[in-house]
């Protein structure tokens, strides 16, 4: 077996073409599953679609769908929520994330434990954290409640304010996403060179200037990638939202992925719904240009 | 009990005792259906659903026919049915649609009714009407028997009660309340929070206001369109009886309910009744079973339930919700036969009797009259037939969906006091109206209300 | 040999740290583990109260079983098979993205492709993350059932490769960008072969971006839900689905749920470590240093 696969490996064949071998896999599955569903998006987006008789109709309907997508009142408060929701969170996750896995990969003993410890949160199915949080918020049976009654403060309205419903279901999102942070840069924290490291100690650097000097501008790919992916699956959030709120009270929790799930699969508008979806993606792509922008700025000062 | 109805009752009796035994010899079949193909129906994972499986092994036990049940959670539903239809080749022969999905799959064609799979087949006349929701007039674009075809039939219905604490009202001398003015003044009396609230219902945005506040609305003699089964679809939202309607209700919530009362869904509310802390609530009949279950409720036993109060003219108003089962016209014939088979041997005096037994709400009229009323877990029963009487069926239109959005929104911002009624009721007006007039009906609207 | 392999194989899963961390550190563990583990022992223990109790937040409470019982042997519950469905959806989907994703991230920082190919590639797989996965799932549905993939557990893998190539292909080329060239140059200048650079020396310094990216996988693949959804039904339908059923029409059944959400975590958190040393023993058994 090992031999087998050693003169494999080994054959011209397969290190002459790796190169070609290497990628088509991944653009060959990827192409044959996204290319349909992405094109069919984009046509929708300009089209209205209704059924009739059980087949598809479908209508070029492309003035109509933008004049409904500037007309949508419910539009405004969602992107203002979502542009809040994201940029509150993300950052405090990152500097959670960042500072737990430079902290954890610090620890003499229990490392593993630790590690295993911190990626719980994910583990549990959205569905059950949106409830469980749900309950644990509760006005008059929640812990959060009970605790504070036993102190002898005032049980607070959590999901029910309106100033406070968008915090409380952040609050949700750190405790479950700070773990996917923590673990990136986690595995980027353990694969820095430690040599490197080495000598900085032993020319006599404090732990903090290591950490802010050294470590923290060689993990930036991993902040990079941490940073892309996590505020890309902000702005998706659903689950959380849907559960705890369903966008109430008034519209204080009302989140674009919510509204597009509204508009989309609720009322049934197929058209207009994949040129919401379209325009969430503008968004994004407009904000990371914008957060790569002050990133920019703010390393320049 | 006469010669009929005791012969009845013992088959039933000795039904039930099969069912706890579970035979393998041949029972008399409920009703004689013959071989059928197997067949798939997509149905709901809901309180119910326990009382239905056993049914559908009753069933099989006693036809030889096979059925199997793809249960899925309720959030996946719509999505599961449109799939189905969409895809030309539907996986299920049988699926259950909520009330407000129905006109999506009416209008998109994508069902075979009822008569032309099988022209002899007709709807016992004891099963309730549920408000026509099976029906389907496509001229009209309105569920009427009036010149429709039959599409469903319901398989459970539900309406919702008001539910209340039988010692608590005793112990304070207050009568069960005939009207919502009545709620008012006895929840105004027996809320005592944190310990004790008087009244709760759904406060939370979207479907849950909506359909709770709605049944206050109708009892007031208010209305969202004007007659939508004529085609006029001119706006009455925003009357002044309407806004009564919705002051009344904030009241009953603000003043009786617990300070989130904005939120409450329906899972709240019953989380407060189960726990001993609300003396009243506007609940579905479904939830009674869960509140006479010692592992979920403190109250068992303490409940007691009545029709929905009537409103200042006299009248009562109750939204109804309901399944309806429906047979998508890509399946093939055998299969829509099957489906209809079991359908016939379903809605039979006999089978909505085992299904009240074994925990889920009867469709027949004749099975609320029988002696079943009189068990103590089915004491709900003539409640739930009282309310039939004025219960109806509410948006059946294809714009449903998005007036309930407009009015869950506007509703609950008036409710927290984000907006005025008046002006909440204005501003769903225009929204409802402009959509109307978007999708080409005939509408209007009344002088806007005082904000 | 094998104490060299040992050694190897200690370094790349629990090396000393590089700096050893202060009180400050410490504390911060300590309050983050407090905080994260906090709810997830309130759903631990919810899983054995009574709906009665949960509701109205007992504590002390009488424990019970039954929640366990009822998930794992009751009438209508596939709890077993469901756990199986996303056992081999997981497992499978998380193998083939990692050895795809791998592949690819490397063959376009190492290997000069033309900008179109590697920024387009990068970019046509971070655009398709940002897509709402609802509007992904009608064309999916259509495109299955036509191919008579509705209903298996190929399409869910297939599904699951699809979501998480961006991520996966994102995180190990920023893993990949940290191995300095050098130490490939000084193989080849040895005499490996362009593949034998890449599995023997590469590969094992990769190991920390491997396993983060796997069990991020994984665990995307394990708790997704609306795609599976739509495309499975009872026989094949894994855990979220399964859970999902306890969130019903009018209230939510939350003893079952936490119960179910437990008794998830479980084979999850078997499989990664399990994955964890599947990854680090294959990987460094021909590590060369």
């Amino acid at each position: 077996m090992q031999d087998a696969l050693t003169t494999l490996l080994l054959s011209a064949l397969a290190n002459r073409t790796f190169r070609y071998w290497s990628l088509l896999p991944a653009v060959l599955l990827f192409v044959a599953l996204t290319l349909y569903p992405l094109v069919n998006l984009v046509r929708m987006s300009v089209s209205t679609i209704e059924f009739a008789q059980g087949v598809e109709i479908w209508r070029f309907t492309p003035r109509a769908n933008f004049a409904q997508l500037l007309a949508d009142d419910a539009l405004r408060p969602a992107l203002v929520n979502t542009l809040v929701f994201v940029v509150v969170s993300v950052t405090i996750e990152m500097l959670i994330g960042l500072a737990l896995a430079i902290a954890v990969a610090g620890l003499a003993r229990g490392k593993t434990w630790a590690r295993t410890a911190m990626i719980l949160p994910i583990l549990v199915p959205p569905v059950a954290i949106g409830s469980m949080w749900k309950l644990m918020y509760n006005y008059d049976f929640g812990i959060f409640n009970q605790a504070l009654v036993a102190l002898g403060a005032a049980p607070v309205n959590w999901l029910g304010s309106t100033s406070l419903a968008l915090a409380s279901v952040i609050v949700v999102d750190i405790w479950h996403w700070v773990p996917f942070v923590f673990l990136i840069l986690f595995a980027a924290v353990e694969g820095l060179p430690v040599d490197l490291i080495e000598a900085a100690r032993v020319d006599g650097a404090t732990r903090w200037q290591i950490v802010w000097r050294i470590m923290i501008p060689l993990l930036r790919p991993a902040i990079v990638v941490a940073f892309l992916f996590r505020t890309i699956l902000a702005f998706k959030v659903f689950d959380e939202v849907f559960l705890l709120t369903s966008g109430g009270p008034g519209t204080a929790t009302e989140l674009i992925n919510l509204h597009l799930y509204k508009v989309f699969f609720e009322q049934n508008q197929l058209g207009y719904g994949a040129l919401l979806s379209l325009a969430v993606i503008a968004a994004i792509v407009a904000f990371l240009l914008v957060a790569q922008r002050v990133t920019v700025a703010v390393r320049a000062s | 009990m006469d010669l009929m109805t005791m012969m009845r009752a013992s088959a039933a009796a000795l039904m039930l005792a099969g069912l706890a035994t579970t035979p393998a010899a041949a029972q008399k079949p409920f009703a004689d259906v013959g071989k059928q193909a197997p067949i798939t129906i997509l149905v709901a994972s809901t309180p119910w659903y326990p009382a239905f499986e056993k049914v559908v092994g009753l069933y099989e036990q006693q036809t030889g026919n096979q059925i199997k049940l793809d249960t899925t959670p309720f959030g996946g539903m719509l999505e599961k049915a449109r799939n189905a239809v969409r895809s030309g080749k539907s996986p299920y022969d049988l699926m259950f649609l909520d009330t407000q999905w129905t006109i999506e799959f009416y209008e998109g064609g994508f069902l075979a009714p009822l008569k032309e799979i099988d022209a002899s087949f007709d709807l016992p006349k004891e099963v309730l009407s549920y408000g026509d929701s099976g029906w389907w007039n496509a001229q009209k674009r309105w569920r009427t028997p009036d010149g429709g075809k039959l599409m469903a039939y319901t398989v459970l219905g539900n309406v919702q009660l008001l539910y209340y604490r039988a010692d608590i009202l005793k112990q304070a001398g207050i009568a069960p309340p005939k009207t919502w003015a009545d709620v008012l003044t006895a929840c105004t009396k027996l809320t005592d929070p944190p310990k004790m609230y008087g009244f709760v219902a759904r406060g939370e945005k979207g479907n849950g206001i909506r359909y709770d506040w709605h049944s206050v609305m109708l009892a007031e003699g208010g209305s969202v369109v004007k007659d939508p089964a004529a085609g006029d679809y001119t706006v009455t939202i925003n009357s002044p009886q309407v806004k009564a309607a919705l002051d009344l209700y904030t009241d009953l919530l603000k003043k009786c309910g617990p300070p989130n009362y904005g939120t409450l869904g329906q899972g709240d509310v019953i989380q407060l009744l189960s726990t001993g802390k609300a003396a009243m609530g506007d609940v579905v009949t479904a939830a009674f079973a869960s509140f006479e279950d010692p592992a979920k409720s403190a109250v068992v036993g303490k409940l007691e339930t009545v029709a929905l109060p009537a409103g200042r003219g006299g009248a009562s108003g109750a939204v109804v919700g309901n399944w309806n089962a429906v047979v998508p016209k890509d399946v093939p014939d055998s299969q829509k036969k099957a489906a209809l088979a079991f359908t016939r041997w379903f809605l039979s005096y006999d089978a909505q009797r085992a299904f009240a037994q074994a925990g889920g709400i009867p469709n027949r009229s004749d099975v609320y009259t029988s002696d079943l009323a009189k068990e103590s877990k089915l004491r709900w029963m003539p409640a739930y037939l009282e309310t039939q009487k004025f219960a109806r069926q509410e948006l059946g239109y294809a714009e449903g969906a998005q007036v309930e959005q407009i009015l869950g929104l506007r509703l609950n911002q008036a409710v927290i006091g984000e907006m005025s009624s008046g002006k909440a009721l204005n501003t769903a007006a225009k929204e409802i109206q402009d959509l109307f007039v978007k999708n080409g009906r005939k509408t209007g609207a009344l002088p806007p209300l005082p904000e | 040999m094998k104490r060299r392999r040992v050694a190897v194989r200690e370094a790349a899963v629990a090396a000393p740290p590089a700096v050893r961390g202060g009180p400050a550190g410490r504390v911060l563990v300590a309050l983050a583990l407090f905080a994260i583990i906090g709810p997830f022992l309130w759903i631990l223990t919810a899983s054995f109260k009574y709906q009665i109790a949960i509701y109205s937040g007992q504590f002390p409470f009488t424990p019970t079983l039954s929640n366990y019982a009822d998930v794992l042997f009751g009438r209508r519950s596939d709890f077993a098979g469901n756990i199986a469905n996303s056992v081999v959806v997981a497992v499978a989907s998380t193998l083939a993205v990692l050895i795809v994703g791998t592949l690819a991230a490397y063959s376009l920082r190492r290997f000069r492709w033309p900008a179109w190919v590697s920024a387009g590639f990068l970019g046509w797989t971070l655009l398709f993350h940002m897509v709402p996965v609802l509007t992904l799932i009608g064309p999916w549905y259509i495109a299955f059932r036509q191919l008579d993939l509705y209903d298996t557990r190929i399409a869910l893998v297939l599904t699951h490769v699809t979501i998480n190539l961006p991520m996966t292909v994102w995180l190990m080329s920023a893993f990949f960008r940290e191995i300095p060239p050098e130490i490939e140059e000084a193989a080849r200048v040895d005499g490996c072969t362009p593949l034998e650079a890449f599995l023997r020396v590469v590969l094992p310094l990769a190991i920390p971006g491997l396993i983060a990216a796997g069990i991020l996988a994984f665990i995307f693949s394990w708790n997704e839900f609306p795609i599976a959804l739509s495309l499975t039904s009872r026989q094949t339908a894994t855990v979220p689905v399964a859970i999902a059923r306890f969130a019903q029409q009018y209230e939510t059944q939350h003893a079952q749920m936490a119960a179910a959400s437990v008794i998830s975590t479980i084979p999850a958190v078997l499989l990664m470590f399990l994955g964890q040393r599947f990854i680090v023993r294959g990987l460094t058994l021909g590590a060369v240093k």
